[in-house]
């Protein structure tokens, strides 16, 4: 798994993808079944692998009864369908199984396979169990085709309320052959997690992952993969939709239309706030100076200058903005192997960025936003993670070193 | 109790062997250091009718038959059968030269950490080997380990004991009936089948690679009762407070706690991880 920052975006990205690599953006690409049917898949794969990324395709059985017309394209769909029952799967099924993921992760000709999983709840052991079975055979797939195969650890809610609820998971999981990981965490529906203690109990999960010495993915990172290497992650999943910033079950639900609207306004990604800005006359109101602090320019945002407003930015170009403000961020911090050291860099980020909130407040400007809510309790669940978690890092360096 | 058959009956019932002498038995097996016509020493297993092994079992013994690790005793026969009036359930292994670990570990008495070292990263080598196949020991201590001249160690009665039944967790027993728990891990205490996997093994490695660095074992104390072990086991750290343990290079006091979690999922991942973390941490 590459180290550093991988593209995951939904439906109509993958050209955005493209850009975003052909300017030295992201180091890999999570192909999402959900958002883009087989053919596509296999096509932008060899893309991406021309432009020498690496490529994983997330089976996203997650809510396995869940369908669209992009994921009945795939061949491991029936199988998906099985398994909503929750039946332990026949020994044809399972056979079946394995040939679909075989057959899928030799066309998009996948550097990894990323294993089937129904998303961990609390007290279900069938699912623990359902999960093993489906990642033995994935496993047995990758064995034979010689690419690494990584485990999902998909945590609902009802998993991630309590470290012992966690643990519950995190014990039997941790005991499957897996080359790797593939972590994400369903947090409150809020726009980008702020609770303290969730963030807490996620980073802790995170690293109790990292110092298995094998590699983790965070999925569904967004911003929060400002975190990511600071609990010993290996890569970060960044996309540009909101329903991207976490684990967001509600994309794999059958129900009506989610995600961002048409008609949102543009936003800007601040990498000194470490949030965004929407509206122009917020911008405005700023003096020159701290219009100067918080735009944090790139490719895309040359429309976007201090003393001009910004109403000519596109959704799309604040988009691009976005993903490449954070992977340049986090992709700088991931240059640090030491997890240690890339907690702090984004501990010193937030704080920073705290400090500019209050600045900005200070004028009487109120960020409509709410970009201020998260910073102060990341950047107190990672000081308290590097604090109480001390042993757990002494342990991740003796492994590394 | 042991379970255990005199030489005698044993020499009759396995005429083709040539008896050298009785080897420590468990409740499960009696066990004796035989010879066979081509004078190849081997070590001769009667397990008790008490113990019948499952199915699964029977598809272990292909996989332990086909290790080929020199920190491995080799199975190379396991025979059970039942017809009326005659019952043979019986292994033969490798035979081991030397003494079990038990001989070599001594209260109060420490190792060299760089012995410590070389000696738990071969056994680490060992289970490793196992690990990868998914075949988990469960009942690691110092008598299923024989240490050869050289110091060098095998380890005895792989997969065994999951498929032996072993006694049931329960009761008030002292001392020398318990002697076989002072090696559990919390999730043999408390938890379910589903709960053991090889990181069970890694904290019974954690509890003697203790005994070898600190002379004392780090929960089991004399006259403590099971329900006692139990709660130390289960619940104590106060062996990483101990005075030895707290002198210990940082190194050393990390791998062993780790390997102390109570949490399987804290502790080392893998067998391997712990055989190079001691390599690397050597003598130090």
């Amino acid at each position: 798994m590459r180290r550093g920052p991988w593209h995951q975006f939904g439906d109509r990205s993958q050209r955005l993808a493209i850009e975003q690599i052909e300017n030295g953006k992201g180091v890999g690409v999570i192909i999402s079944p959900r958002d883009l049917a087989y053919r596509h898949a296999i096509r932008y794969a060899q893309v991406y692998h021309d432009l020498s990324v690496q490529v994983l395709l997330d089976p996203q059985f997650y809510v396995p009864d869940f369908s669209n017309r992009n994921l009945i394209s795939y061949p491991t769909n029936d199988i998906r369908t099985i398994v909503s029952q929750m039946q332990p799967l026949s020994e044809v099924e399972l056979a079946r199984l394995a040939s679909a993921i075989r057959e899928v992760n030799n066309e998009i000709n996948a550097d990894g396979i990323i294993a089937p999983a129904v998303i961990y709840q609390a007290g279900r052991q069938d699912i623990i169990q359902m999960n093993s079975r489906l990642f033995r055979v994935a496993k047995n797939v990758g064995d034979e085709i010689g690419i690494p195969t990584y485990a999902s650890v998909v945590m609902g809610r009802s998993a991630t309320s309590s470290e012992q609820t966690i643990d519950a998971i995190l014990g039997p999981v941790t005991s499957l052959n897996a080359d790797g990981w593939y972590f994400a965490f369903e947090f409150e529906p809020e726009r980008i997690p702020s609770s303290h203690d969730a963030i807490y109990r996620f980073c802790v999960a995170g690293l109790k992952l990292a110092y298995t010495g094998k590699p983790v993915l965070h999925a569904y990172a967004g911003p929060m993969a400002l975190l990511s290497f600071g609990f010993g992650a290996t890569a970060t999943g960044i996309g540009h939709c909101q329903n991207l910033w976490r684990f967001c079950v509600g994309r794999w639900q059958p129900r009506g239309r989610n995600g961002g609207r048409g008609d949102a306004p543009a936003r800007y990604f601040s990498k000194s706030l470490w949030g965004t800005i929407i509206y122009p006359e917020e911008f405005s109101s700023l003096s020159i100076d701290l219009q100067s602090t918080v735009l944090s320019p790139s490719l895309f945002s040359t429309l976007v200058n201090p003393g001009q407003p910004f109403l000519q930015f596109s959704r799309w170009d604040a988009n691009k903005h976005l993903v490449y403000t954070i992977c340049s961020t986090v992709g700088e911090i991931s240059e640090s192997l030491d997890p240690r050291t890339n907690a702090s860099a984004a501990i010193t980020l937030l704080q920073n960025s705290i400090s500019l909130h209050g600045t900005i407040a200070g004028m009487g400007l109120t960020l409509r936003d709410d970009t201020n809510i998260y910073q102060e309790n990341w950047r107190t669940a990672l000081n308290e993670l590097l604090e109480s978690r001390a042993s757990e890092y002494d342990y991740l360096e003796l492994l590394r070193s | 109790m042991p379970f255990v058959v005199p030489i005698e009956r044993a020499q009759e019932e396995f005429p083709q062997f040539t008896f050298i002498s009785p080897l420590t038995p468990s409740a499960q097996k009696a066990a004796f250091h035989v010879r066979d016509e081509d004078g190849l020493d081997l070590c001769l297993k009667i397990i008790s009718p008490h113990h019948r092994m499952d199915e699964r079992f029977q598809r272990e013994v292909q996989f332990l038959q086909s290790i080929n690790h020199p920190n491995i005793a080799k199975l190379i026969e396991y025979t059970f059968s039942s017809r009326p009036g005659e019952y043979r359930h019986f292994m033969i292994e490798e035979f081991i030269e030397g003494d079990d670990l038990t001989e070599k570990l001594h209260n109060g008495e420490a190792w060299p950490r760089t012995e410590s070292s070389s000696f738990f990263s071969m056994l680490c080598d060992g289970l490793s080997q196992c690990y990868l196949k998914g075949v988990v020991h469960r009942d690691l201590k110092p008598s299923n380990i024989r240490v050869k001249s050289n110091n060098f160690p095998v380890i005895i009665d792989f997969g065994l004991a999951r498929h032996l039944n072993l006694p049931d967790i329960t009761g008030t027993s002292q001392g020398a009936q318990i002697g076989t728990k002072t090696y559990f891990s919390p999730e043999q205490w408390s938890g379910t089948k589903y709960d053991i996997d090889h990181r069970t093994d890694l904290f019974a490695l954690g509890i003697l690679l203790y005994q070898a660095v600190i002379g004392e074992h780090p929960f089991y104390r004399d006259d403590m009762t099971e329900q006692e072990l139990q709660d130390a086991i289960c619940l104590s750290n106060d062996c990483l407070s101990d005075t030895k343990f707290r002198e210990l290079p940082h190194q050393w006091k990390l791998i062993l706690e780790r390997l102390l979690k109570k949490e399987r999922s804290e502790r080392p991942n893998t067998a391997d991880q712990v055989a190079t973390i001691l390599r690397k941490i050597g003598g130090v």
